[in-house]
């Protein structure tokens, strides 16, 4: 019996797309949250260093929407899913550079969803995709029922705040190259620096494979309005951000940074057409001399729509972490905290093996036979970047030289974000960390501070060290 | 040791580098007084040399150096490098300077840029009144607009720094180019697009039926009467395509070291439209060495029959049509049959 049943209209399928893509950057799995009024997918990061969520109302992209509930979901139904199964199926069968009249056909016209789950029934999320051609695709993928972990953000402790416009955000995140890891977030008097940077130790013959260290200045004005401390450096992976500014620059709208001070985590959130979007990353960084100097600036009539739109997004936010009270929703500092001093507290769903493979793979199997000749297997490679058209660097592919197969696995390798390879990336490699980081916190990096000491590296250029070291005197 | 000068042409300067990596990950460049040598020396493969006039990417340039000539020598990676300068396209100004940051020698970029604002459509240009504090007290709809153009024209300041190697000289007097011999003939190339196209067919074809762990070869044939070839012979298959009607520019007699009528082209032209100078090249590498065709320029390639092929790419000069011609020397990797 179906928990759940709804219709995402075209628009919809996009909007769901544009939000599995987006989290797909962050986690491996997708947790889906439905209640009777709203329906909720949110991710975190094995690291346990990122969170996100998105909030869709039902009344814009669900042409239907019923949620029943019964026996152990009478509230709230939850379960998990392997994302890239999911996005597969709502990958846009037009590819780019085919537009002709048939592809246009294979557009889906909408997608009917059942969730099926209860005593004596298998657990399945049945999509039923109708495209324009006529044709309908049913996929049964299975999921596992569990509860979704929230990570929540206090935002009494928030003491600092910015807002910027997306797409403003988004031409800046392009201007970074390829490779680096960190984006450290600094204001000095009438500027906010963005800069992006490895910290990767590369021995003196390599040098040369050093990534781009790239720096951009941006004046406080540019900002709708803006209120954190002076001298504050705030660094946080550059791989969430790109991954957050590619979906918040769909929306257009206004993204607002909250934070305090490193270690803590940062909240990025905004809303778009009856959605709304919340990121919690988490930081490090260093704090200037002079806590009491702010750079500070609120804009009148932009001010207002902010706090609106904040308004309007947040208490959404609030109320989800509240209610999901009974789930083990602390911010991410406490849980690590918690982890830390209980080593055999069980981990988190979050930690958890991914779904079997075996079952997914049969399922989508299944379905293709039911189609007979039509290939409507879900490809399981990731659909193509959303933005690629509008992004400010447009690659001339006419004049790529022939690759061999395994030299475009390799290419794909690259461009891909992969998540296994750095298992906890931001904070355990970030020395400097010492003096802010609260104590008990993480303590395999105290056992070790020298280690953490060797591979030091300043986020940012003192105008000490250039006055200094200059090797090309004036 | 100094370099400090402003960027121009950064559209082909884009360009240039990405074809030069289409070859090599890495460029030596020797910058002196009035040029910019950028050399691509890959361990296999085709080579690119070239010697760009000082004034064709730089302007406002101040080099000094202990080296003799005024020269500096640097090696720098080109991923970096090709992005750094697509951040400065669409800016308003942008230089490049030889510095050291932490202990580490860079190429600094630092891009002057606005980010445009599509939602905004056309705003008006910004007010002369943009000294005074736009975030007075009045709170009319003028001032509301006015604040919008002001953040419109927003200026950024972008740093991208490079990471480089200097090079001592004693390092790159090894390095030399190959010797250049007179050609049997030399032909100006159709459309590059299209000669990679049908190439990169004929490389991939010969690569599904060999299977992929032997190179394919293409032959590359061209005579003096307008006539080029490109086969690819399998041991299933041997297509060829064929362009005729190109053109085989004149040579200019002064610049020559024999007379003319013993120039080995006179006589491959006097023996008639069946005589070819043939060469063989490695599929791959010929697409990357194709990938030239970026730069829009006339391409001529000079074949010494069995022994070598040379391509010219001439590169168009956008913003000064009586300046110094820019030339890339492509020494494409040829074997024999």
């Amino acid at each position: 019996m179906a928990v759940l049943t709804f219709t995402l209209s075209e628009e919809g399928v996009t909007a769901f797309r544009d939000a599995l893509n987006c989290l797909s950057k962050f986690s491996e799995d997708v947790s889906i949250e439905a209640r009777k009024d709203s329906f909720f997918l949110s991710t975190m990061n094995t690291s346990k260093s990122a969170y996100a969520s998105f909030r869709f109302a039902t009344s814009r992209f669900f042409g239907r929407y019923q949620y029943q509930g019964t026996g152990s979901f009478q509230e709230k139904f939850f379960c998990s899913m392997y994302i890239r199964g999911l996005a597969s199926l709502f990958r846009s069968r037009s590819g780019v550079e085919s537009r002709s009249e048939g592809d246009k056909q294979s557009i889906i016209d909408r997608c009917d969803v059942a969730i099926e789950d209860g005593e004596g029934v298998k657990s399945r999320f049945i999509a039923r995709i109708i495209f324009r051609n006529g044709l309908t695709a049913t996929h049964r993928l299975p999921f596992e029922v569990s509860m979704p972990v929230h990570a929540k953000f206090n935002k009494q402790e928030a003491l600092y705040h910015w807002s910027i416009s997306s797409r403003t955000l988004k031409q800046l995140v392009d201007h970074f190259g390829p490779g680096t890891e960190y984006l450290d977030i600094n204001t000095d008097g009438d500027h906010v620096n963005f800069t992006c940077f490895s910290e990767k130790t590369i021995s003196d013959d390599a040098v040369l494979k050093k990534p781009l260290h790239t720096s951009i200045a941006v004046e406080t004005d540019e900002f709708d309005d803006i209120d954190v401390e002076d001298k504050l450096q705030i660094v946080v992976s550059i791989k969430d951000v790109r991954a957050i500014t590619q979906h918040a620059a769909i929306t257009g709208n206004a993204i607002v940074a909250r934070y305090s001070l490193p270690a803590r985590p940062m909240q990025i959130s905004y809303s778009g057409d009856a959605i709304s979007c919340e990121f919690l990353i988490m930081t490090v960084g260093e704090r200037g001399g002079n806590p009491e100097k702010r750079t500070k600036k609120v804009r009148k009539g932009a001010a207002n729509k902010g706090s609106n739109s904040i308004s309007k997004a947040m208490p959404h936010l609030e109320e989800t972490s509240r209610r999901a009270s009974s789930t083990p929703s602390q911010t991410m500092a406490d849980i690590q905290r918690k982890q830390a001093a209980s080593p055999s507290m069980p981990p988190p769903s979050s930690s958890r093996q991914p779904p079997n493979p075996t079952p997914r793979l049969s399922a989508a199997r299944a379905s293709a036979s039911r189609i007979g000749a039509f290939d409507f297997r879900p490809s399981q490679r990731p659909p193509p970047p959303t933005l690629r058209s509008e992004s400010l660097f447009v690659e001339d592919e006419a004049w790529e030289p022939v690759r061999d197969d395994d030299e475009d696995a390799d290419e794909d390798a690259r461009l891909e974000w992969d998540h296994s390879a750095d298992p906890n990336p931001s904070i355990s490699h970030m020395g400097r960390g010492d003096d802010v980081r609260p104590s008990g916190y993480e303590p395999t990096e105290e056992a070790q501070p020298t280690a953490a000491e060797s591979t030091f590296l300043d986020p940012t250029q003192r105008l000490s060290d250039v006055q200094g070291l200059a090797l090309f005197p004036d | 040791m100094r370099f400090h000068s402003d960027l121009k042409n950064i559209r082909t300067f884009a360009k240039l580098t990405a074809a030069f990596s289409a070859l090599e990950k890495l460029v030596w460049l020797r910058l002196s007084d009035d040029t910019a040598h950028f050399t691509v020396v890959p361990d296999t493969g085709s080579q690119i040399w070239s010697a760009l006039p000082m004034d064709f990417l730089f302007e406002n340039c101040t080099i000094q150096s202990a080296e003799p000539g005024n020269t500096i020598n640097l090696e720098l990676s080109l991923q970096p490098l090709h992005r750094a300068l697509k951040s400065a396209q669409n800016s308003i100004s942008a230089s490049l300077r030889l510095t050291k940051k932490k202990g580490v020698p860079v190429l600094s970029m630092t891009i002057t840029t606005t980010t445009s604002r599509p939602s905004h459509g056309n705003a008006p240009a910004p007010s002369r009144q943009s000294h005074d504090d736009p975030f007075g007290d009045d709170d009319d709809f003028s001032s509301a607009h006015l604040e919008t153009s002001l953040r419109r024209e927003h200026e950024k300041i972008i740093t991208q720094d490079i990471p480089i190697r200097v090079l001592h000289p004693d390092t790159v007097a090894s390095t030399v180019q190959p010797v250049l011999q007179e050609p049997d003939v030399h032909i100006q190339l159709p459309p590059l697009l299209q000669l990679k196209s049908i190439s990169d067919r004929f490389t991939k074809l010969a690569l599904a039926s060999n299977g992929s762990n032997k190179s394919p070869r293409l032959e590359i044939s061209s005579n003096m009467h307008g006539g080029l070839r490109v086969r690819i012979a399998t041991e299933t298959a041997d297509i060829s395509s064929a362009w005729t009607d190109l053109d085989n520019p004149e040579l200019d007699p002064a610049q020559l070291r024999v007379p003319i009528e013993d120039h080995p082209s006179t006589k491959f032209r006097d023996r008639g439209p069946d005589s070819w100078a043939s060469i063989y090249v490695d599929g791959k590498d010929w697409s990357r060495v194709l990938s030239a065709g970026r730069l829009e320029g006339r391409v001529i390639a000079c074949f010494c029959h069995n022994h070598s092929l040379v391509l010219y790419v001439y590169i168009p000069h956008y913003d000064d049509a009586g300046g110094d011609d820019a030339v890339l020397t492509y020494h494409v990797q040829a074997y024999t049959a």
